[in-house]
């Protein structure tokens, strides 16, 4: 906050508090004692407040607990009105009399964020400030001045007199409405107690325990006024006891802010602690002591995926804002490095956050690397997994296969020529050599089946003549027309020529299979030492990279270091692109 | 009086050239079916002495259709075939009830005779 209006600030409370001091001694004999005595506590809880406030709000700007601290100490020095001693002073008085709890109330409500996050805060607020000076000056108006402590005061204060039936049902109203706003405000504090968590408990503790007693009190004074007739005693200690709970409150305050201090030194235990070779998931432990927040998460960003995980590797949400969770994020030279997922009252001391972050920095960067390590290991071990699954399903779809086909065939061959020997000697010589011919069909369909087969598991003309030899044979014997825009003229390693044809079969199965595609091109040219393979198909798209299919072609793409993209937005066909690392 | 004679088989191929090299062997070949669920109903119907089986059938297996015509004494006497080797499938031919199994490119109507002898 700006010094100088701090300094404004703070003069006008010691001015404030001067002025009533001053008024106190010129009225020396003749006033009410314990009036007094009650003015000169007052003068400490507007000093208290403005005190604690000042400091609150240097420390947390963007809150706004700390003006409101001070709002409710310069609007306690209002009381010195009171002591004027004419009844223009009195009506001055008691027009603001009730500002003081009106602004107490308000703090009360909002505290610790400093402002209204429900409804019904606002609702509270509302009423809160609208039966200030506007209930006041209908007292003033109606009710007679005895009534409202003058006694030496006028009949008609402000010029209007004789309205007693009415006053005595303003003044039961009011009372109604006060009592109500302070059931309301109870009510506020211990539903938002119950439903807090531990960090936002610690931070609302101060207020939240202070302020029940508060509430209690004025309860029970106010009960006790309609069940005592001279409740003066009971009602100057209520207000004395009262009043100085008010000017011990913000002390209590402050207590918390430097225990908030003495949370850095947390920090300073934190350092300590990282000092020593941490065993992996205690750093986070370690964060959640030092900022009190058992719930809190450390998130790692890894660059390759663009995405957030935990120490074991697995994808992290980071939290939308607004929630109960916030968060946040440690950047080196801009880049993330790190989140931490914490409770959103952490937010009020982000000061805090970002200590305890950055004494962790080396720590987290290391372990960052850590879960970059762990979470390729969890990728690899995931794709070596598919890979042997994948290896399995293609033995499998081979057995059944040759069972299928051309075992079936030899079967039959086998029955065929059964036949033919049994006819030797009984049927016509045209019956045997009809026999003797679908044996020879069956024969020539078994042989065309197993070379398919064997062209599926390996194509002999990949090995003998190289990758581009191979997609044009693809192309021709393709069921959709293939257009081969560009291959290698040269040979390229074994395992670059097999995945970049792999690829190709693949993505021309897809096409064909579940594309429904009418036309596919298919292009593969050398650029910067990789190997670019595009197969682009004019289907119907939306192909999902994460279906059994593209993931497999992935696995295999990324054996050999390569990269697998896939372009297939809904209803504009698909383009695979690969790119292989071909120096060996 | 020859034998009569089901034959059970997905493969139209196979079940044509089983019914003409049988026929040739000397059974008489009552009725064909194509999935287990066809076999069981064709063999209360047709009351083959011989039903031929092929083990894998696109509903329910040999071995289940063996079971449900056996269910009770009176069933035909079954036999399994299949393209695939009698040590592919282990005990099971044996427990489940059926006369015996001939591999398909060893189906002949002696082979299958030999079954029928064996007993009764």
């Amino acid at each position: 906050m700006n010094p100088r209006l701090r300094l404004a600030l703070a003069l006008a409370a010691l001015a404030g508090g001067l002025v009533n001091l001053a008024l106190l001694l010129r009225t020396g004999h003749g006033r009410p004692e314990p009036l007094a005595f009650l003015l000169l506590v007052i003068v400490g809880v507007s000093w208290s407040f403005v005190g604690a406030g000042l400091v609150a709000w240097s420390r947390r700007p963007a809150n706004r607990t700390g003006a409101l601290m001070v709002a409710v100490g310069l609007a306690f020095s209002l009381n010195g009105l009171r002591l004027v001693g004419t009844p223009l002073g009195f009506a001055l008085w008691f027009l603001v009399a009730t500002l003081p709890a009106a602004v107490l109330a308000h703090l009360i409500a909002v505290f610790p964020d400093g402002r209204a996050t429900t409804r019904l805060q606002r609702v509270f607020i509302a009423v809160n400030y609208a039966t200030t000076v506007p209930l006041a000056l209908v007292q003033l108006l109606l009710v007679e001045p005895a009534r409202l402590g003058c006694g030496g005061c006028p009949d008609g204060l402000l010029g209007i007199g004789g309205r007693r039936p009415y006053g005595e049902a303003v003044l039961a109203v009011s009372g109604l409405i006060e009592v109500g706003l302070a059931v309301l405000l109870l009510w506020i504090l211990v539903t938002r107690w119950r439903r807090a968590s531990g960090p936002r408990r610690r931070s609302l503790a101060p207020v939240a325990l202070v302020g029940m007693v508060l509430l209690v009190l004025y309860l029970i004074q106010e009960a006790l006024l309609v069940v005592v007739s001279r409740p003066a005693p009971f009602d100057v200690g209520f207000d004395l006891a009262i009043l100085t709970l008010l000017m011990l409150w913000p002390l209590g305050f402050l207590a918390g802010l430097a225990r908030a201090r003495l949370d850095r030194s947390a920090v300073g235990d934190l350092a300590v602690e990282l000092g020593e070779p941490l065993p992996p998931g205690r750093l986070e432990q370690a964060l959640a002591r030092a900022l009190h927040d058992p719930t809190l998460q450390l998130a790692y960003w890894l660059p390759d995926r663009h995405a957030f995980v935990d120490a074991a590797g697995r994808p992290v949400e980071l939290p939308t804002a607004g929630g109960d969770r916030a968060v946040t994020v440690l950047r080196h030279d801009g880049d993330p490095v790190a989140a931490l997922l914490h409770d959103a009252a952490l937010e009020d001391d982000p000061a805090l956050v970002r200590a305890v972050a950055a004494t962790a920095r080396m720590t987290i960067e290391n372990e960052r690397l850590q879960a970059e390590v762990r979470a390729q290991l969890e990728e690899v071990r995931a794709s070596r997994a598919r890979i042997v699954e994948f290896g399995d399903a293609e033995r499998r779809r081979v057995e059944r296969n040759l069972h299928d086909g051309a075992q079936q065939r030899l079967v039959n061959l086998s029955l065929a020529l059964g036949i033919a020997r049994s006819q030797v000697g009984t049927a016509s010589e045209e019956e045997i050599a009809l026999a003797l011919d679908e044996a020879a069909a069956e024969l020539r369909h078994t042989l065309a089946e197993l070379r398919e087969l064997a062209r599926g598991i390996h194509p002999v003309i990949l090995s003998e003549a190289g990758l581009g030899p191979a997609l044009a044979s693809l192309a021709e014997r393709s069921p959709i027309p293939v257009t081969v825009t560009a291959a290698p003229p040269d040979r390229l390693p074994p395992r670059v020529e097999e995945t970049a044809y792999y690829v190709a079969c693949e993505a021309l199965a897809n096409a064909a299979k579940h594309a429904h595609a009418t036309a596919v091109t298919i292009n593969a040219r050398q650029h910067d030492g990789r190997l670019l393979v595009e197969v682009g198909d004019d289907g119907v798209g939306g192909a999902d990279p994460n279906g059994s299919g593209l993931r497999g072609l992935a696995d295999r793409v990324a054996a050999v270091d390569g990269h697998l993209h896939t372009d297939s937005p809904a209803g504009q066909g698909t383009r695979i692109t690969a790119e292989l690392p071909c120096e060996s | 009086m020859r034998p009569t004679l089901l034959i059970v088989d997905d493969h139209p191929g196979f079940r044509s050239l089983a019914r003409k090299l049988l026929a040739a062997g000397g059974f008489e070949v009552v009725g064909e079916a194509a999935d287990g669920h066809a076999a069981i109903t064709a063999a209360r119907q047709l009351r083959p002495d011989v039903v031929l089986l092929d083990i894998q059938l696109p509903d329910i297996d040999g071995f289940e259709v063996t079971a449900r015509l056996r269910d009770g004494e009176a069933g035909p006497a079954v036999v399994l075939t299949s393209t695939r080797d009698r040590a592919d499938y282990g005990p099971r031919v044996d427990q489940c009830g059926a006369r015996g199994f001939i591999s398909k490119a060893e189906l002949s109507g002696a082979a299958v005779h030999a079954f029928l002898g064996a007993t009764g």
